[in-house]
């Protein structure tokens, strides 16, 4: 369904701020998986989710969604197959506009937008009963701007936003980063309900060891830019946070080792 | 009485300006100054072609094109070459000076004895048989006057509507919400980059047809006609929200149209007490500054409880 091949991504090339955030990095997810991606800060997750998404273009490699190959398209055409919930709740809605016109523009994701009603149809019982779904009151508050809600709010309306027309692939970055843990406990648990309800391709980077060992069927590891573990199948669902843990700390050692070696390496021979 | 038909004339014309202020300013937040060459642009094209023969509507039609294709080189200059708003809008309003002068080939265009929308309304009172003049408030009123005041509130009260309905289709929702949040309209698969084009042009259409309407009912076209029209439209947009408020879509709409009316309401009665009409645009500009800056300060005062009051 999604095929990263060989993606490489360095930003202020050739300048002191030089990062290479992408190093070659492939992957292959099926219909149907929910991928978990972690790694520590700077290691490439949301770089490689915002590549995907086209927010930037790759420098080397290419990316398919759905057999399309999406490497040259901007952000907003990519947007017809990908759905999105970012880290910051405020960044997947518009402020000023009402809980059912923001639930409008994302029934017309990726489609063309022409001077038809924008709640005209069945839209609008079919907002009350999916944002009913959510069981958080918001039904009562459909003209409501969206800007008056918590930020739980938003991020779980976001979640109905992306999914409403069902995408090939949903991003989720860090979506629960930003929220206090009641929040992000209720949220986590609608993003599995809906991801397992609608079988949909996912993509989620988290820094909750937690979320990672209990959400998903696959963990991607990376670190400065690579894929260094990949566990699916029996040995994803036996992992537990210290597993996760112990292998970051092995990754921070071997880091260690490197430049102290390299430290050592210099005082022998130069 | 006539002073104050004129002025709510003049008024019900400008609010096709304001409501075109709004669409860049508030929808978009995008402060844009083609605005000044637009105006002068529609005047110019519909002065042109009314003289030439044809028929008002079709010159007013004509403008409106012209203002929407100066504001889409705005758009354009802004999303694909990446420059900074202010100075795209200004770049276009510069050019269009020129552009202007060639259109009307002299710097002033009378329109006496041609064929405009006021020598229509005039026509259509004529054929009312109500006579020269009626009373009204205890004063005898030109039924010329008034008729040309009804045509142009009916017309502004249409095209209000027209955008309200707009801004709810699919369409017109996605460029409220690219004014509100690029990057969420992007996610949901509508170039931000085409809605801010496609918004200049509507924005600048009205406002061009502004000019024309304003031309014909003054007689004239002048290429310097556009100076300080961005900040009267910001003037009657501001006084809208204030009177108004900023409720729902609708408020915003009308709160343009009224604010407008007022504001021009305002200017005539302090002319008519002895304003030099010289410092009319600088008190505009300290109106506005003031209207920008008096929601923040006065939160200030109230302490930081009042703080959280201040809207987009």
């Amino acid at each position: 369904m999604l095929e990263i091949s060989n993606v490489r991504k360095t930003f202020n090339a050739g300048t002191a701020n030089e990062v290479r955030s992408l190093q070659g990095i492939s992957l292959a997810i099926e219909e149907g998986s929910f991928v978990v991606v972690i790694g520590s800060n700077g290691s490439g997750k949301s770089t490689l989710l915002n590549a995907v998404a086209g927010a930037f273009t790759v420098d080397e490699g290419s990316l398919s969604v759905d057999g399309h190959d999406v490497t040259r398209w901007p952000e907003y055409k990519r947007a017809s197959l990908i759905g999105r919930v970012f880290q910051n709740p405020f960044s997947g809605s518009a402020p000023h506009l009402s809980i059912a016109e923001n639930l409008a523009l994302a029934s017309r994701r990726g489609k063309t937008r022409g001077l038809g009603w924008a709640q005209g149809g069945d839209l609008r019982p079919r907002m009350l009963e999916t944002v009913k779904g959510l069981g958080m009151g918001l039904e009562m508050r459909l003209d409501n701007a969206i800007g008056s809600l918590s930020g739980g709010q938003r991020q779980a309306l976001t979640l109905l936003m992306a999914t409403w027309l069902k995408p090939k692939v949903l991003l989720l970055d860090e979506h629960t980063a930003a929220l206090d843990p009641r929040s992000a406990e209720q949220i986590i648990r609608i993003t599995n309900s809906i991801v397992a309800r609608d079988g949909l391709t996912t993509m989620m980077v988290t820094h909750s060891m937690q979320q990672a060992v209990t959400y998903g069927d696959r963990l991607v590891m990376l670190h400065r830019g690579k894929v260094i573990q990949d566990f699916s199948g029996s040995e994803k669902s036996r992992l537990r946070p210290e597993d996760l843990l112990a292998r970051f700390e092995e990754v921070r050692r071997a880091d260690l080792l490197d430049s102290t070696a390299a430290q050592l390496l210099r005082r022998r021979y130069i | 009485m006539s002073l104050v038909l004129g002025a709510l004339t003049i008024g019900c014309i400008l609010a096709l300006l304001a409501l075109g202020v709004f669409v860049s300013f508030r929808i978009f937040a995008f402060p844009d100054l083609t605005a000044e060459g637009t105006v002068t642009l529609g005047a110019a094209v519909s002065a042109s072609l009314i003289v030439h023969g044809f028929d008002p509507a079709t010159a007013t039609a004509m403008a409106v094109l012209a203002g929407a294709a100066a504001g889409m080189v705005t758009g354009i200059l802004h999303t694909r070459f990446k420059i900074n708003g202010l100075l795209a809008g200004i770049l276009v309003m510069t050019a269009l000076y020129s552009v202007n002068l060639h259109i009307m080939g002299r710097s002033n265009i009378p329109l006496m004895g041609s064929a405009t929308f006021t020598t229509w309304a005039g026509k259509l009172a004529a054929a009312g048989h109500l006579g020269e003049t009626v009373r009204l408030l205890g004063r005898d009123v030109a039924v010329v006057d008034l008729t040309v005041l009804g045509v142009a509130l009916l017309f502004v009260v249409l095209v209000a509507i027209a955008l309200h309905a707009f801004f709810r289709t699919h369409l017109g929702t996605a460029m409220r919400a690219t004014g509100d949040n690029p990057q969420m309209i992007r996610a949901l698969g509508a170039s931000d980059d085409n809605m801010i084009t496609a918004g200049l042009a509507l924005s600048n259409g009205l406002v061009a047809m502004a000019g024309a309407l304003l031309a014909q009912y003054q007689g004239f076209a002048d290429v310097q006609m556009g100076i300080g029209m961005l900040v009267w439209g910001l003037a009657s947009v501001i006084i809208g929200e204030a009177l108004i408020g900023t409720g729902k879509l609708g408020h915003l709409f009308a709160g343009a149209v009224f604010g407008s009316v007022i504001f021009r309401l305002l200017v005539a009665v302090a002319l008519r007490w002895g304003l030099d009409p010289n410092d009319l645009k600088f008190i505009t500009a300290a109106f506005v500054f003031l209207a920008l800056v008096s929601p923040g300060l006065l939160a200030k005062l109230r302490g930081p409880a009042g703080a959280e009051n201040v809207n987009a």
